[in-house]
């Protein structure tokens, strides 16, 4: 079994059962949901429910599916040719893949953080309210309050306070990657994405953010993909363990990492494979 | 020596030996042409040659050293000429003498063995006038108003001649210019309400008042013309020519007397820089043998801003469309080889279908619809600047949409889907992250159509160059832009001055000085676009790694 700080599961309190959460508990609702890229089927069949106002991370291999699982639910996934998807995720009891679903609103409502930081090449500044100009925003004060808002929920305005009108790409990794997340929340999503969000960070930042995915819960819905058991099992409260396109196993992560139900789970977090 | 190839050194000294001999070609062309232009503009020593010739007669030649060549004594066989023994060729002189009206040749070539001595008078004159090219001479005596004065008052009176020219431009050219406009719009205006029948009495009698009146401010000018032509016109140089000959000069057709013997090298650098500026800011004179390019600077300059302004904006929408919305089929490929392909038409069938299409089809047709009431004189209907913006803007078309389409394919995924990820749409991000961070790719586009169309001189002959534009495509006439009228450009300047220039030997340093030209205000606006280029590129400098 693998060690897991103490601090880091009284972390998760109230433990929920997956399997039967009231309505309002439920951020998202994923049902049967099948994925073709051309004539491979990267997931097969994934059901599950994500609660509010809590972390859920998604692990397994390489390949599993667990990015592209993640992609569905902000819908990034039609940008891919010959990608063809089935089944439903459900938002406030809307299918997210209607027809009618307009898709730049479904992103305000689930934003999402990639790999790499991804700052644009503005000030840092117009980085953070670029969400807000889209939806029209211009009201000076507004996006004063929201650019402070932001970065100080994403822990960066100390940092960055003095040089909001310098360009965002002078910031070391870590600064940018919670830069993006301070974006990612100025238009108050519902959901936050992660994928892999320390991916490309040294220890230190990798510390930080993981510091701040625990406040981000207060406010949002979060959804991390990680390949790193020990942050999944440091930051989440629910985890999803994935494998070859099939959800194994989903539950509260203080259960998966020490009781975990299934054989394959078990050799994954004991590190059989991998 | 295997151990040499193996590490390289050859491809290294290889392609260094290539970047050599561009470098050294550019930089042998530009010392060529400014060398041989700039030469133009330095105030050259005047001699006096006395020369004796085979058969004994003397004879006094007066004027600047233009060339030296070395010739076979053979090709002078029918001289006769007593020859040291064993001297196989001789040393000819071209000399300018200038004087037109005593001679048809401004030059002729003397051989350095019939001179017989050399001197350099510090009295002689070379005298520029607005006709009939310099003249060299001394100056005999100066007639003021039918008096003989003293020659001291040279000076004075060729400014005074200048200031009074200088009246007389402005008048013809702004003043009357201005009215020869209004009088030619009340005409189409009263031929307008004609044609379509709306020609009432009223209509017909306010065009005559206001005709009426531009016709006597018109006489109020030509009396103020003529009086100023009278002052000009009072006195009189009477200078001696190189065999004797008294001349007399009008002043008015004097720019400029001087001696350039008596000048020492900082007045000759003065000088020097003053006829520089002197040739960019004038018009030319004497079908464009002499004076300045001035107008042919400026429809350059022009047209080459215009042909940006309607290239960038169509070159950057087709690459986006290629790139970013058009299906990824053959069709596509199709139409991306198609555009490299137009890259290679040779720029005179641009120049044809400007003609044919621009001029006579598009041209022809806005005649009739907006300008029938100066038909059958066209108004768009035939070459002109807006035209040879087109056509060129057509030429360098592809290398905008390929230079785009590249720097739109170089731009990380990461950036889009960040920026879709955030709710904006494919249009919005576009719009706000794609085409800044294409900007630095976009410019080189631009640069690029840049220097290819301010280069191109063949489609231009046929759809708006002339070889002397009486008014400048920008005046202070409403609508001030008139993009309809035929303009003056350096490359085709060159080629009339350089070789349909009746005076071919004369004109020769004045292509020399316009092909600097040419080149320096291409490289000017290159190095603009460079610039923003270079800015721009700063400022997403942290994306390429």
């Amino acid at each position: 079994m693998i060690s897991v700080t103490p601090t880091a599961l009284s972390d998760s309190p109230n433990k929920l059962d997956l399997n039967n959460l009231s309505p309002e508990q439920v951020a998202l609702n994923i049902n049967n949901l099948n994925l073709h890229y051309g004539n491979k089927q990267a997931l097969q069949n994934i059901s599950m429910a994500i609660p509010k106002g809590q972390v859920t991370a998604f692990i397994g291999p390489s390949g599993c599916g667990k990015s592209t699982l993640l992609r569905c639910i902000n819908r990034m996934n039609d940008l891919v040719d010959n990608c063809k998807i089935t089944g439903e995720i459900n938002l406030h009891g809307t299918n997210i893949y209607d027809k009618h679903v307009d898709v730049a609103e479904l992103r305000r409502k689930v934003g999402m953080v990639f790999q790499r930081p991804n700052p644009f090449p503005k000030t840092i500044y117009e980085n953070v309210i670029y969400g807000l100009r889209i939806m029209g925003e211009n009201n000076r004060r507004v996006l004063d309050d929201a650019v402070e808002k932001s970065l100080r929920s994403a822990a960066l305005w100390n940092e960055v306070k003095d040089r909001l009108h310098e360009s965002a790409l002078g910031l070391s990794g870590g600064q940018q990657q919670r830069l993006v997340i301070a974006r990612a929340i100025a238009i108050q999503p519902e959901v936050l994405l992660l994928d892999e969000p320390t991916s490309a960070l040294d220890p230190i930042s990798t510390l930080t953010i993981e510091e701040l995915i625990n406040d981000l819960k207060k406010e949002f819905t979060v959804v991390i993909v990680t390949h790193n058991m020990q942050q999944a099992a440091r930051v989440s409260d629910q985890t999803a363990f994935m494998y070859m396109g099939d959800l194994i196993e989903y539950s509260d992560t203080n259960t998966l990492f020490t009781t975990p139900m299934k054989k394959k789970t078990e050799d994954y977090i004991t590190g059989r494979y991998g | 020596m295997n151990k040499w190839f193996k590490s390289g050194s050859p491809w290294i000294w290889l392609s260094a030996g290539g970047v050599s001999i561009s470098l050294i070609s550019v930089l042998g062309l530009l010392w060529l042409i400014a060398s041989r232009g700039l030469s133009y503009f330095w105030p050259s020593e005047l001699y006096q040659f006395n020369l004796t010739d085979e058969a004994g007669a003397k004879q006094v030649v007066i004027g600047e050293i233009y060339d030296r060549e070395h010739i076979p004594v053979s090709q002078l066989a029918h001289l006769n000429l007593t020859l040291p023994e064993g001297q196989e060729t001789l040393e000819r002189l071209l000399i300018k003498t200038g004087n037109r009206e005593l001679v048809s040749l401004d030059f002729r070539w003397i051989l350095s063995t019939n001179i017989t001595q050399t001197t350099k008078p510090e009295t002689l004159a070379v005298v520029e006038r607005r006709t009939n090219g310099n003249f060299y001479g001394f100056i005999d005596h100066i007639v003021l108003d039918g008096v003989e004065v003293a020659q001291d008052r040279l000076p004075e009176l060729v400014e005074r001649v200048e200031q009074f020219q200088a009246e007389i431009d402005s008048l013809q050219k702004s003043d009357i210019g201005a009215i020869n406009y209004q009088l030619e719009r009340l005409r189409l205006k009263a031929r307008k309400h004609q044609l379509q029948g709306e020609l009432t009495p009223e209509l017909q009698q306010s065009i005559d008042d206001e005709v009426a009146k531009l016709e006597s401010d018109y006489r109020t000018l030509e009396k103020e013309l003529m009086v100023f032509r009278d002052k000009i016109a009072r006195d009189q140089l009477v200078m001696r020519a190189m065999d004797g000959q008294l001349v007399t000069i009008n002043f008015e057709n004097i720019l400029k007397v001087s001696f350039n013997n008596q000048l020492g090298v900082f007045e000759k650098t003065k000088i020097f820089f003053s006829q520089i500026g002197a040739f960019i800011v004038d018009d030319p004179r004497e079908a464009n043998t002499e004076g300045g390019v001035f107008p042919a600077i400026f429809g350059t300059v022009l047209m080459v801003l215009l042909m940006t302004v309607i290239v960038s904006p169509f070159g950057v929408i087709a690459a986006i469309y290629l790139h970013e919305y058009a299906g990824k089929n053959s069709l596509t490929k199709l139409l991306r080889i198609a555009v490299i392909n137009l890259a290679g038409v040779p720029s005179i069938v641009y120049g044809v279908f400007g003609l044919g299409f621009f001029v006579y089809m598009v041209g022809g047709s806005l005649d009739q619809i907006f300008y029938p009431e100066t038909l059958p004189s066209p108004t768009f209907g035939t070459p002109g600047v807006l035209w040879s913006a087109i056509t060129l803007a057509i030429l360098t078309l592809p290398v905008v949409i390929v230079s785009t389409e590249e720097g739109l394919s170089r731009i990380p995924s990461a950036m889009r889907h960040g920026s879709l990820a955030l709710g904006a749409t494919k249009a919005e991000t576009l719009w706000r992250i794609i085409l800044p961070i294409a900007s630095p790719a976009i410019m080189t586009g631009i640069i690029l159509a840049i220097a290819r169309a301010a280069g191109e001189v063949a489609p231009l002959m046929l759809v708006g160059v002339v070889k002397m534009a009486p008014n400048l495509p920008l005046d202070g006439n409403f609508p001030f832009l008139h993009l309809e009228r035929k303009f003056m450009h350096l490359g085709f300047h060159i080629y009339d001055v350089g070789f349909q220039s009746p005076n071919v030997e004369a004109a020769r340093p004045l292509v020399y000085a316009t092909a600097l030209l040419l080149v320096s205000i291409i490289v000017a606006l290159n190095m603009t676009a460079v610039t923003i280029r270079n800015r721009l590129r700063e400022k997403y400098k942290m994306l390429e790694h």
